[in-house]
This record gives structure tokens, C-alpha cells and sequence, in this order.
């Protein structure tokens, strides 16, 4: 076995105990309360000014909320293994169809974030590297420890009073255009770009210190080429790899920024979800969200296998 | 596991969003690293007393409501000022802080317990019970901590327990595997060995022989713990998923006083900054210097 | 959604392939689209006037002609006939018939909602009729069934909506507006029919938070921002680019409590409970309007119903001490009252649907504590009112409850107090009205008025006087649904029955006029 099949085998295993635990803990969530599932349900379709008895016996009946649990927790990791997931209990749409659905705004507000964190953490990180305990360099530091100490819901809100209401610049919510996705893109990124500099700067300062780059200093190479040529590919490496550390980061960035920003999305359905007990919803927002999660750390392993030669030149052990 | 780990240090808690060590910059290290444990402790110091006493320095019942006063500027009666429903808001913040703090010493020794006793377990045992309790951590890992936090949470909305169980479970992960790890090397190394030759018993080993090797480490992820357990219950409350009012919480301060941000943001800011500054101190406690 | 089959034709009908012209007017509000059935989510389409119900209703709740152009009753008070619009099409260009009607009223017959409350027995196209009418037989008298054609979960969608196993695939109704894009949950887009209206394109975006809708509607993104905090309005209100319109809706806010447990069963322990309300500081405090405090259960605003002449509900917490005194609790050491070695504990459930519900639970929390009663505050999801209500285990609760689903509040009293309210549960109550506690002389003023038998003036005022003295339900705040509206709407008029957003009567600079 090479390494590349190593680290594959290895996600291929964490998806599936994805899948497991998310079925375990969705059929628990359905089993806790069965008679309060179908009002709950029955409030979700209806809304407050129509739940009664009367709407819950049809749910009830409609949904089969009876039975004893081991025959159908089999039967329920039975389904989820061939991927059935049923339909939503609040909508009566196929659970697959509205996965589909909330997919793509959320894979859109994952990709801004990446490419905000790259148009803002590389330049300073690059900045400050270059020029160790320099004051932009102290600074960013400060900068990094605030943004990580402040919850990302509340970045959120001080972004938004700022830019949409005090300075009316960007949509304070909403979605379809490519500034409503700005401000949600720029919450989840800051943080992220304030560390992100952090660990370009070690790497690029841990370059300009080593002795190839004094060696091409004394060829007298200018210093963008310099870079360029020695300092990025080895500074991409710890930039990935720390990436890959962050996957968790962002999703769940994405759960609360857009619950805060009422973007449709993976997170935002699946804490709609909780409050109206859906749980196929439930079941499905979180394994497709563990899915990518999953799917992002094999990138980041496949990224770091390639920038690597060490690494992707070793045979099996 | 991930070709990213560094098995010299600790990374931060996988799960509940804690910061990654931020290498401190060499310059600043040295006039950074020695202040800033004294810093988070004397930050974490003030929260704590803030928490224990401020209830009993303001002397308010923090259920008394006066609906004809609400929102009331600070003064010298309502030292924060009152909220939305004319109680008093320096009361309710420490009774918040009581709670954030109660929360996360409660979820980060539970789960350091757990996550330490397993570890050493398989470090001491190796074979099938090494392979069990390392296969429940890759499962737990497989999930971002807070989806999993939400999942638990979602059997009994709204209840404290499914919460606390729920972060708990999220950050085990982290001291089983460094207990494991960390274990390994020391109970395979030359001073065990001979300790064991001399009839010490498994107790003596690991008072003698683990701990001193094991206690920063745990610290430092205890903090991280303790950082994102505050952060989590915050956010939840937030969401609407947490706790419900009129529970004084952090997070749900944040979202029963947002409405009033423009005509009374000095209510908004206590919490905002009681949340900030925890979480902060947490994070400065965590951060060592980190082995060359 | 693709184009409609036949909706090209009808373009060319109307002379012109609809471009859309100006800017689409943009909704904002709290609710979600979590499903297509019109019982779920009827009130968007009516609401957005792309469906129509049989019957409509004017500000006054008196009720118009809808879908249906006229409706008579027969002499044996059994047989109502209803007349369809001449000429009403749907979207797909297919003629409004009698036969399709029937089928889709039939089925909202089966489903949860209130046309239940109607003992239909027969809903059929009329035999040998001129013109386009159906016929509705009841098995009793029932005066109320137009008002519950009036309803969302009666709107009369065309026969290509649903898909040939019964599924709901599209909405095609026959009002002014037609859907354009309909992405549940959160959004739907609607085309105008005619290029004469001059709104011709709308889209609601569902916005959960309502601060958030407050930021939009202040940062010039929403046209129409319905539903908003408190807070929020008072804020909007000092700003001049836009309006904020508020009108008196009749729904209220109350408190459903247990009147079958053994603490509550006398009437002077529910007065007591009253008694302990702040119900003026509640509205100025929390609702920023003090003449919301209610004194009676419906609001002046449904005059029909309003009895002027009811002693105002009012807050005086010594006289529910005397009250508790009377029924023999006394004040224990720690100021909680006691009796028979029982603490007088009560648990009051509500729902954050509402954003104000948990703040007032959190309001009337302390005020019962401050006349001696421990009360537990659970928030959790509106499902458990009914659910407890049914099982029993209900003690208090805090609910909205809108009086008037159907234009005429009596379908929801009848709901709430009716003779067959609750029949499931022993006949003690509807789900969100009474709970064990009967009152013959309440139900014969209902029955009666359901029966369109009697002097409906008094026995208004009797069901209500029974109501305002008994207290099943504790009145405490009414309320007004609100919205910022883009200066280009100032003149708009909220509907009080929120039945319609009006889009056809909008002026909009944006549209041909």
C-alpha cells in the first residue's frame, strides 16, 4: 500500500463512522420523545396558529411513530446504508432533493471564504515574514488573538452593523447576489485569515532564514523571484497542512453564519431541523456536512502528499 | 493520523473551534510568553470573583423586574444599568459568567477524566482495548464538535444536560489521544522499566513517571477545553438551540438585548466583553512556548 | 419553475409577452414555506393573491365575494349554493369549473384545518344549475361555513397542480399574480397576469431574525418588512426614508391555564392569577404601546364583538392576596403561598415562535412570584400546548392566539369553547381555549350563533361576559402587526385580517400605471 491509498483508506473509514454516529444520534433524537415528535412535526408544517390534536394524529398517522426500537434502528441504519434518507417530515419533500438544494450556497460561501482567506492572510503573512518583530508584525499578532477570542456570531453582527447599516454598502442579508455573499464570506474569514497570516509568516520566516536563501541572495536573484523560486513552495507546505486543522473551523462557521445571515445552506437547514424536529432532515444536513468535512481533509492530505517529495516518495512500510 | 499532526505539541482540541497555537513570533516570545500566563490568570481571576461575588457586592435580586424602568442607563443603584425587562444587567452578568465558567470547568474535567483514565488504558493495555477506545475517537473526530454538540442537544432542546454531555463528549477526543501518546513513550522508556524492576506499583508509576511529564500538556488542552466549551454554549444560545430565557447566559444576553443595540448598546457590551475576555484568558493560559 | 403549459396563449390574450418592467418589489417576513399544501402554506399564495378562496373578506371582516360571486342558503338552512365568478380562468389558462372546486374542497375537508368545524355532508357541482355553481349540504344548520370559505386551507387551485398520484408539484391559481419561482423555504417570486398593475413582479424572502429584517428594511432592501420587534419599530419610526404602517390585528395575546386542576378549578384562583398581571407595565415595557394592555379578550377593533360595557381587567396584586387568603393559602417563610403542606407551583409553558411570548413568559414569571407563586418557565416548541392540553398535564401556558382565522372570530371561538370543542379530550376545551371547564350558558350562546339562530347581538355579549368572568383563558395583551414600508408605499393600508399583502393595490414607481 502507498501512501496516497494509506491516507484515502483512512477517510474512506472516518466517512463511514460519520455516517454511524449521525444515524445513531438522529434515530435517538426521533426516539426521545415519540409523542411529542408528531406535535412538534405537526407544528412545524402547520404553525402555531393551526397545531392541534387533530393536525398531530394525521402526522402520527401519516408517519408511523410507533414500534419497538431495535427492529427499527436496524432498519433505520439499514436505509441510511444504501443512502435512503427518506423524505423530510415537515416539507414531504425527498430529504435528497433538498440536500441539493442547500448544497451549492453552501459550497459558495465555503469557496469565497478560502479565496477571502487567501486575498487576506497570504500578503500580510508574506509581509510579516519577511520582516520578523517588525511592528506590522506585532500587530497582526494582536489582531489574530482578538479575532479568535471574539465568536464568530458575534463578528458577524459587528461586521453588519458596520457595513450595512452604518456605512450602506453591502446587504445586511438575503442572498442571490455576489455582495449579499460578501459580508457572511468575510465573518467566517477573518479569523481564519488572521491565523492563516500567523502561519505563512512562520513558514516564510523559517525560509528566509535557511541557507539556500542566502545562497540565492549571494546570486543575487531579486527578491520576488527569490520567493517565488525557494520561499512558497516550501512555505506552502505548513500553509496546507494548517488548512486541513481549520476544515472544522469552517463548517462550523458555516452552521452559524448562516442561521446569522438567513442564507439557505447546508447549516442553516439543519438547525431548522432541530427546532422542528425533522429528522431525516436532521440526519441528512449532518452527514452531508460531515461528508465534506471528511472530503476537505483528504484534499488537504492529497495536497500535502503532492507538495511534499518526501513524503510522496515513500513506499509502503 | 492526518500527515498535519505534529506529535511534539498538543494541536488545539479537535471540534469546538478553540484557536490553533499561534506560534508566537520570536520577538515577541520573549517579552510575550513570560507575561502572558500571569495575564490570563489575573483576567480569569477577576471573572471568577466577578462571578462568585458579584451577586452578593450588588446586592439585587437578579428575578426583581420594574417594566416601567427598563433599559435604564448605569447608575449608582444599577451599576450596568437595567435590561429589557428593568432587571438588574451587572447581576445577571455575573450570573451568566457563574454559568459560562461553572460550564466549562465542569465539561473540560469531565471530559480530561474520561479522556486521561482511556488513554492511559490503552496505553498501559495496548491490543483490543487500545483498538476500541481508538476507534470511538476517530468516530467522534469524524464530526466537527459542534455538529455533534447540536446532535445531542437536538434529543432534549433547551435542557442542560444533552448540552453538557454533548461538549463533553466533543472534547474527550483530545486527551485520550495525548495521554495515549505521551503514555506510550514513557511507559516503554528506561526509567519505567526499572521502576517496575524495583516493584513499584502502577500508582507510584504514574505519580512519579506520568504525571510530571503529562500536567503542562493537559493544562494547556484543558484551557483550549474550557475556551471553546464557553464559546460553544454561547453560540448554541445564540442559535436558539442552547439554553432558553430567562436562563442568564452569555449568548442569549447577546441575542435578548441585540434588538436594543442601537438605543442602549452600553447592555450589549458587558456580555460581549465578559464573553470576549473569558475566552481570551482561556486561550493566553493555553499558550506555551512551543518545542523547538 | 419552467414556463406553464398554455401561458404563452394567454400572453398573446393579453397582447403582450409580460417583460418584466422596473424593479420587483421585495417582502420580507418571518415565515417560512415548508411545504406546498395549502394547508401548510396557503396563506402565501393567498397572501400574494396567486389563489383565491371562494369567499373574501373586507377590513371589517365582512365578508365579499371571492372566487364565488354570490352564495345563497335554502330555506331548510342545509343547502348552500355557491355561484362561481363568470369567465375565472387559471394560470394554465384552464376555466374554473364547478367540478374542479368541489374536489379541491373536498379534500381540504380531510385535512387538519377548520373547515372540519362545518358538518359538510355533501360538497358537489350543482346539478342542472346555469352557469358554474356548487352546492354544499350540511347535516345542521351551520352560518359560519361562508366565513370558513374564507380561509387559506379552502384556496381553489387548478387540476395540473397536483401530479397523478395526488402530489402537489405546482401552484396554479386564479388570482392577479402567478408564480414566477417558488424555492421553499425561503423564497417565492411572483409574475403579475395583466401589465396594467403596477407591481409586476414580486419576491418574498423569508428573513427568520427579526432585527435582521429591521437592518434591511433600514439599509433599503426590503420594500416591505413585515412583522418586526418592537424595538426595532421605535427605531424605524425616527427615520424619514421610511414609513412605518401599524394596524390592530385580533389576535391575543393569553395566558391558557388548567382550569380542571385542583388549585385552579375555583374561579377566584384564576382571578387571583389575573389580578397579578402587569398587564399596562407589560405593554409599555416589553410591547412599547400601552394601550395594548387588554381589558377584555377581543380588542375595540372588532366592535361586533367588543363589549364596551365589562369592567376592565386590572392589576392589583393585594387583592389577589386576599383572594389566595380567601381560598385559604397563606404566605409561608420563604413568601411562596402555602396550603395543606402544598406550595403553590405552576409550570407555564410557551413557544419562541413569537419573539415577545418568551419575554412576557419571563414578565409574568416574576409578577406571579411576587404575589407568592413559584412559576417554572419552560420554552419549548408550540406543539406541546396541544399535546399537554390532550394529556392533561397542562398547567399554565402563554399563546397568541388569533381570533379571527376565519374573518368571523366566532370560528375560532367555537374552536376554543365550542360544544364540540375538544371532543377528543372529553369535550373539555379546545387545544388553544378552555381547558376542563364548561359553561352551558357559552355554549348555548355559540351554538346559537353558529346556527344563525337568535339575537346575535346578545348572545355576542353573553359568550362574552361568560368569558370575561370565568376566565378559561387570562387576556393580556393585544396586538398590531406591523411593517417599514419604502416610501413609495406610504399610502398603503396593512390589512387587519392579514389576509393579503395587496400587491394589485400597491402604487409602484417601478411598474406601468
Amino acid at each position: 500500500m502507498t501512501r496516497w491509498q494509506r491516507s484515502l483508506a483512512q477517510r474512506l473509514l472516518q466517512a463511514g463512522l460519520v455516517a454511524l454516529l449521525v444515524g445513531v444520534f438522529s434515530f435517538l433524537i426521533m426516539r426521545a420523545l415519540p409523542g411529542d415528535a408528531a406535535y412538534r412535526i405537526a407544528a412545524a408544517r402547520y404553525g402555531y396558529d393551526l397545531v392541534d390534536g387533530a393536525a398531530a394524529a394525521a402526522v402520527r398517522a401519516e408517519l408511523g411513530l410507533d414500534g419497538h426500537w431495535l427492529p427499527a434502528l436496524g432498519r433505520w441504519l439499514a436505509d441510511l446504508a444504501q443512502g435512503r434518507l427518506g423524505v423530510s417530515v415537515v416539507s414531504g419533500e425527498p430529504v435528497w432533493h433538498e440536500l441539493l438544494h442547500e448544497l451549492l450556497p453552501s459550497l459558495g460561501l465555503a469557496a469565497a471564504t478560502l479565496a477571502l482567506v487567501a486575498l487576506l492572510g497570504l500578503p500580510l503573512g508574506l509581509a510579516c515574514g519577511l520582516r520578523p518583530g517588525g511592528r506590522l508584525d506585532r500587530l497582526s499578532l494582536a489582531l489574530a488573538v482578538a479575532l479568535r477570542a471574539l465568536p464568530p456570531f458575534a463578528l458577524g453582527l459587528v461586521l453588519i452593523l458596520l457595513f450595512a447599516v452604518q456605512l450602506p454598502v453591502l446587504p445586511a442579508a438575503g442572498h442571490g447576489d455576489a455582495a449579499s455573499l460578501l459580508l457572511p464570506a468575510l465573518t467566517l474569514a477573518l479569523p481564519l485569515a488572521a491565523t492563516a497570516a500567523r502561519v505563512v509568516r512562520e513558514a516564510v520566516a523559517a525560509v528566509a532564514a535557511s541557507a539556500y536563501w542566502a545562497f540565492g541572495r549571494g546570486k543575487g536573484l531579486p527578491g520576488a523571484v527569490l520567493l517565488w523560486r525557494h520561499g512558497l513552495r516550501n512555505a506552502a507546505l505548513p500553509v496546507v497542512a494548517w488548512l486541513g486543522v481549520q476544515a472544522v473551523l469552517l463548517v462550523e462557521g458555516v452552521v452559524i453564519v448562516e442561521t446569522l445571515f438567513a442564507r439557505p445552506g447546508l447549516g442553516h437547514a439543519m438547525v431548522h431541523a432541530v427546532f422542528g424536529r425533522d429528522v431525516p432532515m436532521i440526519q441528512g444536513t449532518a452527514l452531508l456536512l460531515g461528508a465534506l468535512f471528511v472530503g476537505f481533509n483528504a484534499l488537504v492530505d492529497a495536497a500535502c502528499l503532492a507538495l511534499d517529495p518526501r513524503r510522496r516518495d515513500e513506499a509502503a512500510e | 493520523m492526518n500527515p498535519a499532526d505534529s506529535s511534539q505539541t498538543p494541536g488545539p482540541p479537535h471540534g469546538l473551534s478553540p484557536a490553533p497555537p499561534l506560534a508566537p513570533a520570536r520577538a515577541c516570545a520573549a517579552s510575550g510568553r513570560g507575561l502572558a500566563r500571569p495575564l490570563a490568570l489575573a483576567l480569569l481571576g477577576a471573572l471568577a470573583l466577578l462571578a462568585v461575588l458579584g451577586p452578593w457586592l450588588s446586592g439585587h435580586d437578579p428575578r426583581v423586574q420594574q417594566l416601567d424602568a427598563v433599559r435604564a442607563l448605569p447608575s449608582a443603584a444599577h451599576w450596568l444599568g437595567t435590561d429589557h425587562l428593568g432587571r438588574d444587567q451587572f447581576t445577571r452578568l455575573a450570573l451568566a459568567l457563574r454559568l459560562s465558567l461553572g460550564l466549562a470547568l465542569a465539561t473540560v474535567a469531565m471530559a480530561a477524566l474520561a479522556g486521561s483514565a482511556l488513554g492511559l488504558a490503552a496505553a498501559w493495555r495496548g491490543g483490543w482495548p487500545d483498538r476500541l477506545a481508538t476507534t470511538l475517537a476517530d468516530a467522534v473526530q469524524a464530526l466537527p464538535g459542534l455538529l455533534l454538540v447540536l446532535l445531542v442537544a437536538a434529543i432534549s432542546p433547551g435542557d442542560f444536560g444533552p448540552l453538557y454531555a454533548g461538549l463533553a463528549l466533543a472534547l474527550w477526543v483530545e486527551f485520550f489521544r495525548v495521554v495515549r501518546l505521551m503514555g506510550r513513550g514513557v511507559l516503554q522508556g528506561a526509567p519505567v522499566e526499572a521502576a517496575r524492576l524495583l516493584g513499584f506499583g502502577p500508582l507510584a508509576i504514574v505519580r512519579r513517571h506520568l504525571w510530571p511529564e503529562l500536567a503542562p500538556v493537559l493544562l494547556t488542552l484543558a484551557a483550549f477545553g474550557a475556551a471553546a466549551a464557553v464559546l460553544a454554549l454561547a453560540t448554541l444560545g445564540f442559535v436558539g438551540v442552547g439554553l432558553q430565557p430567562p436562563t442568564a447566559e452569555l449568548g442569549l444576553m447577546l441575542i435578548e438585548l441585540l434588538p436594543y443595540w442601537r438605543e442602549a448598546p452600553w447592555l450589549l457590551l458587558p456580555p460581549v466583553s465578559a464573553l470576549v475576555l473569558l475566552t481570551a484568558g482561556f486561550m493566553l493560559l493555553a499558550r506555551r512556548g512551543h518545542a523547538p | 419553475m419552467t414556463a406553464l403549459p398554455g401561458w404563452p396563449a394567454l400572453a398573446r390574450m393579453a397582447g403582450a409577452q409580460a417583460a418584466p418592467a422596473g424593479r420587483p418589489l421585495r417582502i420580507v417576513g418571518p415565515w417560512e414555506i415548508t411545504g406546498l399544501e395549502p394547508a401548510i402554506a396557503g396563506h402565501f399564495f393567498t397572501r400574494l393573491q396567486v389563489c383565491e378562496t371562494l369567499v373574501e373578506a373586507d377590513d371589517q371582516g365582512r365578508l365579499q365575494p371571492g372566487l364565488a360571486s354570490a352564495w345563497t342558503l335554502a330555506d331548510d338552512g342545509l343547502h348552500w349554493r355557491f355561484r362561481l365568478r363568470e369567465g375565472a380562468r387559471f394560470h394554465d389558462g384552464t376555466p374554473v369549473t364547478a367540478a374542479q372546486v368541489a374536489q379541491v374542497l373536498q379534500r381540504a375537508h380531510q385535512q387538519p384545518g377548520l373547515l372540519r368545524l362545518a358538518p359538510l355532508a355533501a360538497i358537489e357541482p350543482a346539478a342542472g344549475a346555469t352557469g358554474n355553481a356548487l352546492l354544499l349540504r350540511l347535516r345542521e344548520p351551520f352560518a359560519l361555513l361562508p366565513a370558513l370559505l374564507a380561509h387559506s386551507s379552502t384556496l381553489v387551485l387548478g387540476a395540473a397542480s397536483r401530479g397523478a398520484d395526488g402530489r402537489l408539484g405546482t401552484i396554479i391559481g386564479s388570482g392577479p399574480y402567478r408564480i414566477h419561482a417558488l424555492t421553499p423555504p425561503q423564497q417565492v417570486q411572483v409574475q403579475a397576469m395583466q401589465p396594467g398593475l403596477p407591481v409586476q413582479q414580486a419576491h418574498y424572502l423569508n428573513v427568520s431574525r427579526a432585527e435582521t429584517r429591521a437592518l434591511m428594511a433600514e439599509a433599503g432592501q426590503a420594500d416591505m418588512a413585515l412583522a418586526l420587534d418592537p424595538a426595532s419599530l421605535q427605531r424605524l419610526g425616527r427615520l424619514s426614508r421610511l414609513r412605518v404602517a401599524q394596524v390592530t390585528v385580533p389576535r391575543t395575546l393569553i395566558m391558557k391555564l388548567n382550569a380542571g386542576h385542583r388549585w385552579l378549578r375555583d374561579p377566584r384562583a384564576r382571578r387571583a392569577l389575573s389580578l397579578a398581571l402587569d398587564r399596562g407595565g407589560i405593554a409599555r415595557g416589553l410591547l412599547r404601546d400601552g394601550e395594548l394592555a387588554a381589558t377584555q379578550l377581543l380588542p375595540p377593533t372588532l366592535a361586533a364583538w367588543h363589549q364596551p360595557g365589562l369592567a376592565p381587567l386590572r392589576f392589583d396584586p393585594a387583592a389577589a392576596a386576599r383572594l389566595w387568603a380567601e381560598l385559604g393559602w397563606q404566605r409561608g417563610r420563604d413568601g411562596l403561598l402555602q396550603r395543606d403542606g402544598d406550595t403553590l407551583r405552576l409550570t407555564l409553558r410557551s413557544f419562541p415562535d413569537r419573539p415577545e411570548l418568551p419575554l412576557v413568559a419571563t414578565a409574568v414569571q416574576e409578577q406571579l412570584r411576587q404575589t407568592g407563586i413559584d412559576c417554572r418557565v419552560l420554552i419549548g416548541n408550540s406543539g406541546e400546548v396541544p399535546l399537554r392540553h390532550r394529556d392533561g398535564s397542562l398547567e399554565l401556558a402563554l399563546a397568541a392566539r388569533h381570533y379571527a382565522l376565519v374573518p368571523d372570530p366566532l370560528g375560532t371561538l367555537l374552536q376554543d369553547f365550542g360544544a364540540g370543542a375538544g371532543e377528543a379530550a372529553g369535550g373539555q376545551g379546545g387545544d388553544w381555549g378552555a381547558m376542563g371547564w364548561h359553561s352551558p350558558a357559552l355554549q348555548q350562546a355559540l351554538t346559537g350563533l353558529a346556527r344563525g339562530q337568535g339575537d346575535a347581538p346578545a348572545l355576542r355579549a353573553q359568550a362574552m361576559a361568560v368569558l370575561h368572568d370565568e376566565l378559561p383563558v387570562i387576556p393580556i395583551a393585544w396586538y398590531r402587526q406591523s411593517a417599514a414600508l419604502a416610501p413609495a408605499l406610504a399610502e398603503l393600508a396593512l390589512d387587519p385580517l392579514e389576509r393579503s399583502w395587496r400587491l394589485s393595490r400597491m402604487p409602484w414607481p417601478g411598474g406601468r400605471a
